[in-house]
């Protein structure tokens, strides 16, 4: 198999998914009207109901929803050969993905522009928002044990890394001054810290600069290093979730976008021209992988975003949503943005699969450092149009952790909210955002040091598919309510449902054995109990939905 | 040779397109969270002159009559946004690029 060849498939796969059945869809059964008010307009506010050019929501959904997942996935899920992996980003995509994405749009904006949480106390039951709230936290405690892992343990701790995200963070700050406070041209801020950021990375990884920080390592010891960069980790994240957002989040997150933005387009350039084959990496491996579990149910978990995912239903619905300035919108925006991101899963296996050289390369990287597949696989690309792979690798690592980096300290400014929502009253130091940033870094912090990578991955794509049949199942309970067909979501979501029920079971009960014989306790203890709450949370949901589903059957005539 | 307008038009159009997702990809987030910040400012300003219409029990201002005729006309939506029900879903926006 060549590259070329799985990306033609996947350009198939978009072309019939979006020009064939989500236009089908879109016509015939959600039959939107571009002249009806949208929320947007009619409640426009200039805070949170805002309409916007429809190019522009679709540039802004794309980079709201695609992050580390859809990378991160497809190379967890190669271990079990790259056609399983294949098959289930493009038709997952296909029949659930955009589905979700799409309708996650299409709701809110037919309903005053409520958000799912609204949407779920009002369509299911008031019990399912809450649910819906401890699957996010879980979702995002997860996030942070599995990104801080990869980066905390793995990237940081080489040494020709922490000098070039030092320069990123440092020209985001620079970015965000010259911004705010000095009122320069934003082509000229940008120029200035882009061009500023990548010499600090080729920097990095001179002799001089990584053989100060391999001087630290060396004297940190293996055991240090483990507990040191984490720590460095968690710092970031702190200042990044308590000074202004302008101040750190914004401009970093800007001058991050060009490094990530530029390195893949490197990397697709180097890609068509280099069209890489597969070599001996094996289509399929088997039912099973060690470490890992059967095909069915993991699969569909470890691969979330990329073929489905449930928090771009969250992100659609209070953000988007409420921006849309014509129903006929919804679909390129979001349905679009989907099968961009489709897209950026398929890159990703081609990554770890076409570029790493065979199934004993990828092997031998994978267990080195998981992410570091994608580094090593993009800087093969780079190296096609000219960027030696001395450079491409810590570009690749400083890619990867700047775009884990970027999302942690939202998710940790996030988390000091949800607990000063949640325990404030019962609490009230938790309303201080220093104290609620630091709860939620020191419970990071244990996830991170106690874990086992690969249970955790799995478990954040449980809690996030998980999410994802919840907004299936209202965006079904809506339209049994509409009197519109409603088979095009129903089945998706029971099939994640289902699926995600297993995978989370499997899973828990496996690191549960895992620690009563002794292996990594504390780690596989926690893992084994987020499994359970989070098949509890689902079981309770299944109950109220089906509840909600019935009656709602009986209101409206089945279609 | 010239290319012929219905090209070049065509070219225009696809070239105003990438640049508007490039500029929802960039810097429209920036510009949205100033717009929201102003945007929450103006709605506690009508809320300490004008917050005895929601019921706030306040001693309005004598230059409210003086900003009545500006408020008026967005005064549905002022009460709208203001009274709007939210909980942490609201938030979801904030983190971009999880997943």
């Amino acid at each position: 198999m060549n590259a070329i060849v799985v990306l033609v498939i996947g350009a198939l796969g978009i072309g019939l998914g979006y020009g064939w059945y989500a236009r089908r869809i879109d016509r015939d059964i959600v039959q939107p009207d571009p002249k009806k008010a949208t929320p947007a307009k009619m409640y426009m506010d200039g805070v949170d109901f805002t309409p916007a050019s429809r190019n522009v929501l679709f540039g802004y959904q794309f980079k709201s929803i695609a992050a580390l997942g859809p990378i991160g996935g497809p190379i967890v899920a190669a271990q079990w050969g790259w056609l399983p992996a294949l098959l289930w980003i493009i038709l997952g995509t296909f029949f659930i993905g955009w589905v979700q994405d799409y309708a996650s749009i299409i709701v809110p904006m037919r309903s005053e522009g409520d958000t799912f949480g609204a949407l779920s106390y009002k369509l299911i039951s008031p019990r399912a928002r809450s649910i819906l709230l401890i699957f996010i936290y879980l979702y995002l405690l997860l996030i942070m044990g599995a990104f801080g892992q990869v980066i905390g343990v793995l990237f940081l701790s080489k040494p020709a890394v922490p000098f070039g995200i030092l320069s990123v963070i440092l020209m985001g700050l620079l970015a965000g001054q010259m911004t705010y406070k000095w009122k320069q041209d934003i082509i000229l801020t940008t120029v200035i810290t882009v061009v500023v950021a990548f010499f600090g990375i080729w920097l990095g990884q001179t002799g001089f600069i990584s053989g100060i920080f391999e001087g630290l390592n060396n004297a940190l010891g293996a055991g240090g290093v483990k507990i040191f960069w984490p720590i460095v980790t968690m710092i970031i994240c702190y200042l990044g979730a308590v000074l202004p957002i302008w101040r750190w989040a914004q401009p970093t997150n800007y001058v991050s976008f060009w490094i990530i933005a530029l390195g893949m387009l490197g990397g697709v350039i180097g890609m068509i021209i280099w069209h890489p084959s597969f070599g001996d990496f094996p289509a399929f491996t088997g039912w099973s992988v060690a470490g890992l579990g059967p095909l069915w149910p993991i699969l569909f978990v470890t691969i979330a975003c990329g073929a489905i995912s449930g928090w771009h239903s969250l992100v659609s619905s209070s953000g988007t949503a409420r921006q849309i300035e014509k129903e006929t919108d919804a679909l390129p925006v979001g349905g679009g943005a989907m099968f961009m991101e489709m897209a950026l899963g398929v890159i990703s296996l081609l990554t770890a699969t076409a570029a790493t050289g065979g199934w004993d390369a990828f092997k031998e990287v994978y267990a080195s450092g998981k992410f570091g597949v994608f580094a090593v696989g993009l800087a093969a690309f780079l190296s096609h149009i000219g960027i030696p792979t001395s450079f491409g690798v810590p570009y690749g690592m400083v890619f990867l952790t700047i775009m884990g980096l970027t999302i942690m300290y939202l998710v940790v400014r996030f988390m000091r909210v949800a607990s000063a929502e949640f325990l404030g009253d019962t609490i009230p130091a938790l309303k201080n955002i220093h104290v609620g940033a630091i709860v939620a870094l020191i419970l990071s912090l244990i996830v991170i040091w106690t874990g086992v990578w690969q249970t955790i991955w799995v478990l954040f794509g449980g809690a996030n598919q998980m999410m994802a049949s919840l907004a299936l199942l209202i965006v079904t309970l809506w339209l049994m309510s509409q009197g519109k067909k409603y088979a095009w979501t129903l089945w998706p979501g029971v099939f994640m449902y289902v699926t995600t029920i297993a995978a989370l079971g499997y899973t828990g009960i496996k690191a549960l054995m895992a620690a009563f014989a002794g292996t990594k306790v504390t780690g596989n203890i926690i893992a084994g109990v987020v499994a359970l709450a989070l098949i509890a949370c689902a079981l309770i949901l299944g109950y109220d939905g089906g509840k909600a589903l019935m009656r709602k059957g009986e209101a409206v005539p089945a279609k | 040779m010239e290319i012929p307008k219905r090209i070049r038009d065509k070219i225009r159009h696809a070239a105003h397109t990438a640049g508007e997702i490039f500029y929802g990809m960039t810097i429209f987030d920036w510009l949205r969270g100033l717009r929201q910040q102003r945007g929450e400012i103006e709605r506690l300003f009508v809320l300490i002159t004008f917050g005895d219409i929601v019921g706030l029990p306040i001693l309005p201002p004598y230059y409210s009559l003086r900003l009545l005729p500006y408020v008026i006309p967005s005064l549905n939506r002022w009460k709208r946004s203001l009274l709007r029900e939210r909980d942490l879903t609201d938030l979801a926006q904030l983190i971009e690029g999880v997943d």
